[in-house]
């Protein structure tokens, strides 16, 4: 399915009523790290803030019916298909312009919290792989296009210790991403491989070489000196689009229906959540606005 | 079959997870830039970790692929730009001079490095302890790795594209006042204008290698002579602020290029690229400003 025409789009969001808007707010709940990418889930507002609830590193997957709060995107339309059309943001805040907006298919998350965080070493995850089924934790067939992250769920104490995940490719083949160093004493929700230093990736964790996506996350390895304390979630996601906001209270807009590729689909089972670039150290308090329109056909 | 065909291939790419997308943040240094002079952002601290072009004087090098923005490496398939998506964060809430910057997005090939331009009358032997490592040639810009006191003046000898040795290329100026390392440090003709690359010999469109450099006037500073394969050009509009006297403003633009859309083509981006960019301000000097971006690319 999908649009075959403008006219089809029109009819569709028009006529039939396939479409609506869908939006978030959140309230940053501590000041930002300048250079760095935030994971906006656990901050407040709208969606109400997510706590990553799982046990520890089994994998968690995450969909339109997660227990913890999303972003309603008007259910399941299969066989019709369901795609942006447009999407908008704002960020009003002293500090830490400009920032750029990033929407990403929220598909799961390892929850590590305790030893298997203040501890060396490697920490094995169960997790069933990714696959080509109608289920909705398989909506990115063998994990195509997936990307990784490893975000602090809770403030973290002292240390930086390095880190590598080690995952199963689309082809069931083993492969490591690229070490990086994590961020000591980093705030909630910050994304630990991003920052302005060396051995940084912003925001995504470099694949092996010829990978396309993750089908499974094996283990997260860190080594050096542990971090004290603080929780972390290896998120597995679809990166969907970004929108640049280049100075507080300015709200860019971005029509996604003439760009090229357009109209990036929704696939049902969406759990759509954002992550946030900063050029500066946000303050605490600054607030994020995005929304987005969708259609189906 | 590597490449895109069609439109939906091109799209499909982005379905397969055949796509990669990198932010970057780079922090240029304090030290005051020319107006319409170029800077190399590879040298500057951020993410990527800043490039000083540090390794053994006049000895041929590779800068380190952790100093460019990270592309992956995708063989047997070929990469290409997808876009690139830039704003430049003023260094105060008042500071307008990092306004209307051409981009220059390249891949930085190899490089040589404190050349030293007060060496006036005598041959500087360059060794070549390596070769060109993705395409034939490419352009040369040289990148201060110093302050510079004077307009010197020298010619580089070099084997161009066709692998043919001994070639001279124009007479080149230094420019004089520059503040610190990162700046493009030549221009073309006199000490006036800003050119970035070197103008080679007459039917040469590009160096494989450079074997010498010689000064018949002395520049008053160092420089590295960097080996580039430019791969599309950008700009940035407006500097990113907010005033915080008066009636309170905000400023700003993001530049948005879709390679597919608005060049003819999409550049490739070979495996191993080191990419860097270097920008030019119209506007006023680039100090203290912050070019932040999203650099896309796709394979197929």
């Amino acid at each position: 399915m999908g649009f075959a025409s403008q006219d089809a789009l029109i009819n569709a969001i028009t006529t039939d009523g396939k479409g609506d808007m869908a939006y978030t707010s959140k309230t940053l709940g501590a000041a930002g790290v300048a250079g760095a990418w935030t994971l906006l889930g656990p901050q407040a507002g709208t969606p109400q803030l997510s706590v990553y609830t799982g046990t520890d590193l089994n994998f968690v997957p995450t969909d339109d019916t997660w227990a913890e709060d999303k972003i309603y995107t008007g259910g399941d339309v299969s066989p019709d298909t369901k795609h942006f059309l447009s999407g908008g943001a704002s960020v009003v805040a002293a500090a830490g312009a400009p920032w750029f907006i990033m929407a990403v298919d929220m598909v799961g998350f390892v929850p590590l919290t305790t030893t298997n965080v203040s501890t060396t070493g490697t920490k094995a995850v169960t997790m069933t792989a990714i696959g080509s089924s109608a289920a909705k934790v398989d909506r990115y067939p063998n994990g195509q296009g997936l990307r990784m992250f490893v975000a602090a769920d809770t403030a973290m104490g002292a240390n930086a210790p390095t880190c590598i995940v080690n995952y199963l490719d689309t082809g069931g083949a083993a492969g490591a991403t690229t070490t990086f160093t994590s961020t000591a004493s980093a705030t909630i929700g910050n994304v630990l491989n991003t920052g302005a230093a060396a051995n940084k990736y912003n925001p995504f964790l470099p694949l092996a070489n010829g990978d396309t996506g993750v089908s499974d996350i094996v283990s997260l390895v860190w080594a050096g000196t542990a971090h004290a304390s603080g929780t972390v979630i290896i998120g597995l996601c679809k990166p969907l689009w970004t929108i640049p906001v280049p100075a507080t209270g300015i709200y860019t807009k971005v029509d996604f229906v003439n760009a090229l590729p357009s109209m990036r689909k929704i696939p049902d089972g969406a759990n759509i959540q954002f992550l946030m670039f900063q050029t500066g150290a946000t303050t605490s308090g600054g607030s994020v606005f995005v929304d987005f329109d969708y259609g189906y056909n | 079959m590597a490449g895109f065909r069609n439109v939906g291939a091109f799209a499909d790419a982005d379905n397969k997870g055949q796509c990669w997308i990198t932010g970057f943040r780079k922090l240029v240094a304090s030290a005051a830039t020319p107006t319409s002079g170029f800077i190399d952002y590879l040298y500057y601290s951020g993410s990527p970790a800043a490039n000083f072009y540090a390794s053994a004087p006049a000895v041929s090098a590779v800068v380190e692929a952790n100093k460019g923005i990270y592309v992956p490496s995708v063989a047997p398939a070929t990469q290409h730009l997808k876009g690139l998506t830039v704003m430049s964060n003023a260094a105060s809430a008042t500071t307008t001079s990092n306004q209307r910057q051409r981009l220059i997005v390249a891949d930085y090939l190899m490089y040589y490095p404190f050349i030293d331009t007060d060496a006036v009358g005598e041959e500087q032997l360059l060794e070549n302890t390596i070769t060109l490592p993705r395409y034939g040639s490419g352009k040369v810009i040289a990148v201060s790795q110093s302050a510079a006191s004077a307009v010197g003046q020298f010619t580089m000898t070099y084997t161009n594209q066709d692998g043919v040795a001994g070639r001279v290329s124009q007479n080149t100026f230094t420019i004089a006042g520059l503040t610190g390392g990162g700046q493009v440090a030549t221009t073309t003709l006199s000490a006036n204008g800003y050119h970035p690359y070197i103008n080679l010999q007459a039917g040469d469109y590009g160096v494989k290698s450079i074997e010498s450099v010689t000064f018949t006037a002395a520049g008053g500073g160092l420089f590295a002579l960097v080996i580039v394969k430019p791969l599309f050009t950008h700009i940035v509009s407006q500097e990113c602020r907010r005033t915080t006297t008066g009636n309170l403003e905000s400023y700003g633009a993001a530049d948005k290029f879709d390679a597919l859309i608005h060049q003819a083509g999409s550049p490739r981006i070979k495996d191993g690229a080191v990419v860097g960019i270097f920008g030019q301000g119209y506007a006023g000097s680039l100090a203290s400003s912050a070019l932040v971006g999203l650099l896309e690319t796709h394979w197929g």
